[in-house]
């Protein structure tokens, strides 16, 4: 054999048995049994409407959201004209959609985008899981939103969400949270710049994959509009849930909800779609 | 544990940086970017000085020598006491600026071209005061309207 027909079949053979050892060694190692890939029936998602949940993101993993608040509010005109404009579904709508990742266990980050230019950052940190030693559980929650794509208007909160897990039957849940730099105008124009809110929620499992979701926000501060309110019925289905909401405004995230609903006599049609990945 | 407070210390800093982050009042003045809620302020940059969207200054019809069409109102010298509290020659019944309350303020109602106006939308013929004008003076009057 010639050396430079060894050379090549040495090649193909080292190329056909390389790749396999190769592949094998970057394979990474099975995950050891993480707690936080188990399914939580009392929390489904990660959050409720707007508010965030204590549900625990595993590391590595992530989770989608759409949020869709269509713009008509249902009181509008009479039921005919409502329903030729089929609950509001022509009417256009407020979108956002959300990304969130498990940073490390107990560490989920993400980002949320709504279509009337809003970026939020966010980041949620458990420090306690509802058992034996601690009988609610306990996120520690930060976020910063700004206007016309984060150029605008920085509204950084930061607040802490307890849940208390009813079985499996649910969740109750208390989020106190302090929003700064709530009002868009500048400090000489107004009384008072920050808000500080209460979230208040839960999520009631009606069937084994269906759920009833309420919350409000009552704030303190300054507080435009009307507290921000909603109820949902949700379906979950494998990584899915599907929640169809009513709103009485359109704030999706935390420095919106501060910015209040927009009239308690006007309630919006919305849905939230979330998959988790995991 | 020591990661926990670590972050919790981060998020702490990362808000009180952003707490400083308040928007700028020269942003919402416009073409008066020094114009401020104060009574010398408005007088400087809305009564006496023209902008540079083209809107004329207040004076330059609202004076001693003004034609009768200006409604009696000499905003040059005595404007302040002009216009707090003053019943407005227009409409008597109402204050051309009410102390605290801009939404009942006539002056307020000119200047937006509300639809109870008698006569035009000051200043007349335009350009008009941008919202952001409008909206720090009537933050001064809902500060009580002081001679500040």
């Amino acid at each position: 054999m010639k050396p430079i027909r060894a050379v090549l079949l040495l090649t193909v053979l080292l190329a056909w048995a390389w790749p396999p050892s190769a592949s094998a060694q970057a394979r990474p190692a099975p995950p050891p049994d993480d707690p936080d890939m188990d399914f939580n029936a009392s929390q489904p998602d990660f959050t409720l409407v707007a508010l965030p949940t204590t549900l625990r993101l595993p590391r590595f993993k992530s989770s989608f959201r759409v949020t869709h608040r269509f713009i008509r509010p249902l009181g509008q005109g009479d039921f005919g004209s409502l329903a030729s404009d089929f609950f509001g579904l022509d009417s256009g709508a407020q979108i956002g959609l959300e990304y969130r990742f498990g940073v490390m266990r107990g560490l989920q980050a993400g980002i949320h985008r709504t279509s009337d230019r809003t970026i939020e950052f966010f980041g949620d940190y458990n420090l306690l899981q509802q058992g034996k030693n601690a009988p609610v559980g306990l996120n520690v929650t930060a976020s910063i939103d700004g206007t016309n794509n984060f150029r605008d208007s920085y509204t950084p909160s930061l607040g802490v969400a307890l849940s208390r897990e009813l079985g499996k039957h649910g969740a109750v849940y208390v989020e106190p949270m302090w929003v700064n730099n709530s009002n868009p105008l500048p400090g000489e124009l107004s009384d008072d710049n920050d808000t500080f809110m209460v979230g208040i929620g839960g999520r009631f499992r009606v069937r084994p994959t269906v759920y009833v979701v309420g919350e409000i926000s009552p704030r303190a501060g300054y507080t435009p509009g009307v507290n921000q309110a909603s109820v949902a019925i949700e379906k979950r289905a494998g990584g899915h849930v599907f929640q169809l909401n009513f709103s009485n405004g359109f704030g999706t995230t935390i420095g919106q909800l501060a910015r209040g609903g927009t009239a308690n006599s006007d309630w919006y049609m919305g849905f939230n779609i979330s998959r988790k990945f995991f | 544990m020591r990661f926990s407070l670590t972050m919790l210390g981060g998020v702490a800093v990362v808000s009180l940086l952003a707490a400083g982050c308040d928007e700028k009042l020269s942003e919402v003045a416009g073409a008066t970017p020094n114009l401020q809620p104060t009574f010398s302020s408005i007088q400087r940059d809305i009564f006496d000085a023209p902008d540079a969207t083209g809107r004329p200054a207040c004076t330059r019809c609202h004076n001693p020598q003004g034609s009768r069409f200006t409604a009696g109102l000499d905003l040059t010298s005595a404007a302040y006491a002009n216009l707090v509290g003053v019943a407005s020659t227009e409409q008597r019944g109402r204050l051309r600026v009410n102390p605290g309350n801009p939404d009942d303020s006539y002056v307020v109602h000119k200047i937006e071209g509300a639809s109870d106006i008698t006569g035009a939308r000051m200043p007349n013929g335009g350009p008009y005061l941008s919202d952001g004008q409008i909206l720090i003076i009537r933050r001064w009057i809902a500060l009580g309207a002081p001679n500040n």
